[in-house]
């Protein structure tokens, strides 16, 4: 298994009172898997996704990614690992407007510098998302499906191991949503597992397998 | 930055400050400020103490005597350059020697030139007693081992021309035999001559509607040294006693008094720049804290995405730090900058209006001086965002991207 997850629990407070996010949540994702999370909002997908991608602990139990505990890693470790093992396409939009869109797909690669140049896989990249011509254009010039899309490519620069998305076709029309999807089943073909939260009725059809969360739970 | 697909760590930070540039360039225009404050200040006191300094130095003597209520115009002479004339009867001379304590006395005559070919202003001339001369003496031997011969000045170094060159004085042509440093004090403005050329310089005065003319051997002011063992103060309160205090028609001055009138000076202008520097530099810090945190929550989206991508606490507290380095770097360089700029021309226009010596640090004390303020204007951004960078190196990077997007 590529990913284990272990008796999640997390409570936030809300409104002064305590909300119980995540409870007693357990999954496991096999290399290559590409699965569908689904359930209504608030229901503890997007908290299970970030817990996933090591960017909150939770209360109680453990992650393990590739047989090593988030836990038993230090702050730079984990980020390296989100950095070149793992791809996170978070919910809204996540370009940051003062860099151009292959500034952008290249950002993580200034974060943790490696010799080799990023932009030929960048634009790679952005040529299978099809949005290559935009590549020098700022954000705010782009419509919410190629935002999305560059997302995709910038999730995908270090080739992950695991690609984690939320809510991906949110904002976007039935044949944008059908691409990206066709993107994350090519990504999954290659042997990326993949867990995509979705509300997206449609977009579910193209995971392997479902999985359901309710008030917090798996069901 | 958009030419070129590559980015480095610190177009991150370049990249936030040019993305709002009137608040990047408010901030920058504050630090210069506290930076022009801080060193300009710094430059301008440490001048004023190479003045006292120096003067101290070059008026060589323990105690001055002066004619009765010229106490106050031969410090005019003596610090500012302000030309003056007055004379007492040479017997005092004979009479100075012989008080206890006393180890030298030697005279001096004022004459107050007008217009002359060297100067915009009148100068003061000083003719001295070759013979028992210890101000200008010690120096001239070094300089100038053979003398003074008739006609031959010794000019300050505020005074144009250089040795060889002929200046005139009532008509009369006077050689330039040696040129003295700058002190930054009235010396700079002053000429001297031995006693004979100065009784000609003060009856060519006279002869032009000038002050009127000293009787023959009349002397203007003694110079005085103290004997081992004996103090100025002490010797002053004996000169006094014997010849009576206020009545005997002179005033004793000592030469400390003199430095320490201009130190008290001095001490004020120090304790009201280094109050303003303070004030600024807390200012600075106290407006740049609030701007970088109001700045953080602004961008917590933009920190949490940072995050997802692998970013580690370390590398987003650095964003913060190089952020607020590079307005401190700029504001610090340009205010540092700026106040050489504007404070290095106009030293004679700040000493006219400190009244005080002035002589400008050596290029080795003005580095010393443009680093340590450099160092001190630079360390306020840097330490500002301490509370940002602490903030982020605690926060949640997804509880930071939902608040970024409240």
């Amino acid at each position: 298994m590529i990913l284990t997850a272990r008796a999640l629990r997390k409570e936030y407070s809300r409104g002064g009172r305590p909300f119980l996010a995540l409870d007693d949540v357990s999954l496991s994702l096999a290399a290559g898997e590409f699965v569908c999370l689904t359930g209504r909002s608030g229901s503890g997908k997007s908290t299970l996704l970030n817990i996933l991608a090591g960017l909150i602990t939770p209360d109680s139990g453990s992650v393990s990614f590739a047989g090593r505990e988030y836990g038993a890693m230090d702050d730079k470790e984990l980020s390296q690992l989100r950095n070149t093992r793992l791809g996170y396409i978070m919910q809204g939009h996540s370009l940051l407007p003062n860099f151009t869109v292959l500034q952008n797909v290249i950002l993580p690669r200034v974060l943790f510098r490696r010799a080799d140049d990023p932009a030929p896989r960048a634009l790679e990249l952005l040529e299978q998302t099809g949005i290559r011509q935009l590549s020098a254009q700022y954000p705010a010039s782009l419509s919410g499906g190629e935002l999305r899309r560059a997302a995709i490519a910038r999730a995908l620069l270090p080739a992950p191991e695991l690609l984690l998305a939320d809510e991906p076709t949110g904002d976007l029309d039935e044949e944008t949503a059908a691409e990206i999807m066709r993107i994350f089943a090519a990504v999954a073909e290659k042997g990326t597992a993949v867990l995509m939260a979705t509300h997206d009725a449609e977009a579910v059809n193209y995971g392997r397998r479902r999985l359901t969360m309710k008030s917090g739970r798996l069901v | 930055m958009a030419d070129r697909p590559y980015l480095t760590f610190s177009d991150l930070a370049l990249c936030n400050l040019s993305r709002r540039p009137f608040r990047a360039a408010g901030l920058i225009l504050l630090v210069a400020v506290m930076a022009f404050v801080l060193f300009g200040g710094s430059l301008i006191v440490y001048s004023l103490f190479n003045g006292t300094d120096a003067l101290g130095k070059r008026l060589g003597a323990d105690i001055l005597i002066v004619p009765k209520g010229y106490d106050q115009k031969v410090e005019g002479i003596l610090l500012r350059g302000e030309p003056g004339a007055f004379y007492m009867d040479a017997a005092w001379l004979d009479k100075i020697a012989a008080v206890e304590g006393v180890r030298a006395v030697s005279p001096q005559l004022f004459v107050a030139s007008l217009n002359a070919s060297c100067c915009a202003m009148p100068v003061q001339l000083i003719g001295f007693e070759q013979k028992t001369d210890f101000v200008v003496g010690p120096w001239l031997k070094t300089a100038r081992p053979g003398g003074l011969a008739d006609g031959d000045i010794i000019v300050g170094g505020a005074i144009a021309g250089q040795i060889g060159d002929t200046i005139k004085f009532f008509d009369r042509d006077y050689r330039i035999a040696a040129k003295m440093d700058r002190t930054g004090s009235g010396f700079d403005a002053s000429v001297f001559m031995n006693m004979a050329a100065a009784e000609t310089a003060a009856a060519d005065c006279a002869a032009v509607g000038g002050t009127p003319p000293p009787a023959a051997g009349a002397i203007s002011s003694l110079m005085v040294t103290v004997d081992e063992g004996y103090t100025a103060g002490g010797v002053t309160g004996r000169i006094n006693s014997e010849f009576g205090y206020g009545s005997s028609g002179i005033v004793v001055l000592a030469a400390k008094t003199i430095i320490n009138s201009v130190s008290g000076g001095l001490r004020a202008i120090v304790a009201f720049a280094g109050a303003l520097a303070a004030l600024l530099w807390v200012l600075s810090l106290l407006v740049l804290s609030v701007v970088f945190s109001v700045v953080l929550n602004e961008r917590k989206r933009e920190f949490g995405i940072l995050r997802s991508l692998g970013a580690t606490r370390r590398r987003l507290v650095s964003i913060v730090f190089l952020e607020s380095g590079l307005v401190s770097l700029a504001g610090s360089a340009a205010g540092v900058f700026l106040a050489a700029l504007f404070i290095l021309p106009f030293r004679a226009y700040i000493q006219d209006i400190a009244g005080m010596p002035y002589i400008q640090p050596s290029p080795g004390q003005f580095a010393g001086l443009a680093a340590a303020s450099l160092l001190l204007a630079f360390a306020v951004g840097p330490l500002a965002s301490l509370f940002s960078a602490g903030k982020i190196s605690r926060g949640d990077a997804y509880a930071a991207i939902r608040e970024g997007e409240a």
